[in-house]
C-alpha cells in the first residue's frame, strides 16, 4: 500500500495534481456551499459552460497560458451573466431561460471555434481536464484564486449568510445589497476557471456542487456545511486522482466528480437530513393564511 | 408625541401605474398603524418605500429626529427560505448584526439579550433547533425575537399573522403592545378585518387610487371599504346586518 503511494507520488505531475486539487478544494468548497444554499446550483452549471468560448478564444489567440485563460474566461463569464440579466429584465424570458439560451450558444461556439482553429490540445482534455496539464502558471492561478476567495469570504461571510437566508431582510439592512451578490458571482467564475485545468469545462462545476449538496445532508449549521463540504471536496479529489492514475486512459475530471457523486449518494441515503434521517419538508399548508371570522359591530 | 416620520404628499407606484398619491401622515412614537387594502393596492410597496427600498414617485419622507440606523422589519413569510442551515438562536441574532459589523461576535450581554428575546417570544426551548423543524407559528415567533433585537424606534410588519394560529397571534400582539408602551411606532400590514384592528389606533386604507388615513373607526367604515375596493357591497351588507337576526344566533 505504502509502496503504491510512494510510486504514485514519485511522479512530479502527480504531486502537483494533489497539491493543486487540495488548494482547489479549500477555495471551491465555500463557493459551492453558497451556490447551493442560494438556489443557484443550475446557474452555476450554466456559468461553467458560458465561460467556454472565452477560454477557447483566449487559447486560440494567445496560447494556453494562465493569463489568457483568466482574461478570456472572465470576459465571457461576466458578458454572459450581464446579457442574461438584461434579457430577464427587459424581455419576457425569465432569468433561468435567458441564462440557459445563452450558455448553450456559448458552449457550442466554444467547441466550434476550438475545432475550427485546428487546436493541438485534444478536445477531451479541454472538456474533461487533464492532470498532466497542471504547470507552474496554473498552480499560481490556483493559489491566487484561492487567496482572493478566502479573503473575500472572510469579509463577506456574514453578509452572505444573511442575504442567503433572508434576502428581503438583508435588503432592508444595507444600502448596497447587490455588492455581496456581485462579488460572489465573480468568485464563482474565478473558481470555475481555477478548476478548469484539472477538471475541464464540463466537470468543473461538479466539484463545486456535489460536495456541497452531500454536506447539506449532514450539517445543520453553516459552519458544519462549510467544513463538511471541504472534507467531501478534498476526499473526492484525492480518491479521484488516484483512480485516474490507476486507469491511465481516464481523464481526471470525471474520476473526481464521480467520487464526489458517490459521496453524494451515500450522504443522501445515510445522512441525518437524507432518506435515513427524520427530515420532513416544512409544511406548505402552514404558509397559507388562517381563515378568520370577520368582526361584527365594528361599524358605526 | 413627537413624530418619528413625517410623510408628505407621497405618491407610490411603478412605471405606468400609480397606486396612490397625496398621502401625508405623521407617524408618532407609540402609534400603531394598521395598513389595509385589497391585493395589489400597494400595502407591501408602502412598507418598502418607508424602508427606502422603493423610491417614491413624488413626495418626501422626513425624519425629524434623523433617520434611525435601524428600522425593524418583518417581511411576508412566503419570502423566507426555511431550509437554510441555521439555528433559531442565530436567526434571532441577525437582528443584532448591525452593531457587530463583519467580524466581532456577541459578548455575554449580547447573548443574554438574544436569550431574553427568544424567551419573550416563547421560543427559548427551541433555540438550538434548525429552522425546517419549526411550525409556521414558531418561525414567526423567532422572527419577532429578531425584530426585538433590532431595537428600532419604527417597526414595520408585513402580514405577520398570515401563517400563525390564534394563540400565537395573541402572544405576538402582546409583544407589540409592549413596543407601543416603550414609545416605538409600529406599522402593521393586515390582510383582513379582524380583532387585530382593536389593537391599532390608526388605519391607512389603500385602494381605488387613493390612500385614506385616520383613526380606525373613521377610516374603516363600510362605505369607504366599498369605495376603495376592499369589500363588495354584499360583503359590506353582510357585516352590517343585525347580529340578532343572523342564522347562527337564531340557532343558539
Amino acid at each position: 500500500m505504502l509502496e503504491f503511494f510512494a510510486e504514485m507520488w514519485g511522479f512530479a505531475f502527480m504531486r502537483r495534481a494533489f497539491v493543486a486539487t487540495t488548494v482547489l478544494s479549500i477555495s471551491i468548497a465555500p463557493v459551492g456551499a453558497f451556490l447551493v444554499l442560494r438556489r443557484l446550483s443550475l446557474a452555476g452549471e450554466a456559468m461553467a459552460h458560458a465561460i467556454t468560448p472565452g477560454i477557447v478564444i483566449g487559447f486560440v489567440a494567445a496560447g494556453m497560458s494562465a493569463a489568457s485563460l483568466l482574461v478570456g474566461g472572465l470576459i465571457a463569464g461576466i458578458g454572459v451573466a450581464s446579457l442574461a440579466a438584461l434579457l430577464a429584465r427587459r424581455t419576457i424570458l425569465r432569468s433561468d431561460a435567458s441564462l440557459a439560451s445563452l450558455y448553450l450558444i456559448a458552449l457550442a461556439a466554444g467547441i466550434f471555434i476550438l475545432s475550427a482553429a485546428g487546436s493541438a490540445v485534444p478536445l477531451q482534455s479541454f472538456l474533461f481536464g487533464s492532470i498532466l496539464g497542471i504547470d507552474d502558471p496554473s498552480m499560481l492561478l490556483l493559489g491566487g484564486v484561492a487567496t482572493v476567495t478566502l479573503v473575500s469570504f472572510a469579509v463577506l461571510l456574514r453578509p452572505l449568510i444573511v442575504s442567503t437566508c433572508d434576502p428581503v431582510f438583508f435588503e432592508s439592512q444595507t444600502r448596497r445589497p447587490w455588492v455581496a451578490e456581485q462579488i460572489f458571482m465573480l468568485l464563482v467564475v474565478l473558481n470555475l476557471l481555477a478548476a478548469f485545468k484539472t477538471l475541464g469545462t464540463l466537470m468543473a462545476v461538479g466539484l463545486m456542487i456535489l460536495p456541497a449538496t452531500a454536506a447539506r445532508y449532514w450539517a445543520s449549521t453553516i459552519t458544519g456545511q462549510l467544513a463538511a463540504g471541504f472534507v467531501c471536496a478534498l476526499s473526492s479529489c484525492w480518491i479521484g486522482l488516484t483512480l485516474s492514475y490507476l486507469l491511465p486512459e481516464t481523464p481526471s475530471g470525471p474520476a473526481i466528480v464521480l467520487v464526489a457523486g458517490c459521496l453524494f449518494l451515500v450522504s443522501a441515503l445515510f445522512g441525518p437530513l437524507g432518506f435515513g434521517g427524520s427530515f420532513q419538508s416544512p409544511s406548505d399548508a402552514e404558509a397559507r393564511p388562517v381563515p378568520r371570522i370577520p368582526p361584527q359591530g365594528r361599524t358605526p | 408625541m413627537p413624530a418619528i416620520l413625517q410623510i408628505r404628499n407621497l405618491a407610490l407606484g411603478y412605471p405606468g401605474l400609480t397606486l396612490f398619491r397625496q398621502l401625508s401622515i405623521d407617524i408618532e412614537a407609540g402609534t400603531m398603524l394598521a395598513v389595509l387594502g385589497a391585493n395589489g393596492s400597494g400595502k407591501s410597496t408602502f412598507v418598502k418605500a418607508l424602508l427606502g427600498l422603493i423610491p417614491p414617485l413624488s413626495g418626501q419622507l422626513a425624519w425629524p429626529k434623523g433617520r434611525p440606523h435601524e428600522i425593524g422589519y418583518l417581511a411576508q413569510m412566503s419570502d423566507f427560505d426555511r431550509r437554510f442551515p441555521i439555528r433559531v438562536r442565530d436567526l434571532a441574532s441577525m437582528g443584532a448584526w448591525r452593531g457587530l459589523g463583519l467580524w466581532s461576535g456577541l459578548d455575554r450581554a449580547g447573548r443574554n439579550r438574544v436569550a431574553a428575546a427568544l424567551d419573550e417570544a416563547g421560543v427559548l426551548p427551541l433555540a438550538d433547533r434548525s429552522l425546517h423543524t419549526l411550525s409556521g407559528g414558531q418561525l414567526q415567533r423567532a422572527l419577532f425575537a429578531r425584530v426585538m433585537l433590532q431595537d428600532a424606534p419604527l417597526i414595520l410588519l408585513d402580514e405577520p399573522f398570515a401563517a400563525v394560529d390564534q394563540s400565537t397571534e395573541e402572544h405576538l400582539l402582546s409583544i407589540m403592545a409592549r413596543w407601543r408602551r416603550e414609545g416605538r411606532a409600529v406599522g402593521l400590514v393586515v390582510h383582513d378585518l379582524s380583532s387585530v384592528l382593536d389593537h391599532c389606533g390608526q388605519a391607512l386604507l389603500l385602494g381605488g387610487g387613493i390612500a385614506t388615513h385616520g383613526a380606525v373607526e373613521s377610516v374603516l367604515t363600510p362605505e369607504r371599504l366599498v369605495a376603495q375596493g376592499y369589500l363588495s357591497e354584499s360583503q359590506a351588507a353582510w357585516m352590517l346586518r343585525d347580529p340578532a337576526a343572523s342564522p347562527a344566533s337564531r340557532c343558539a
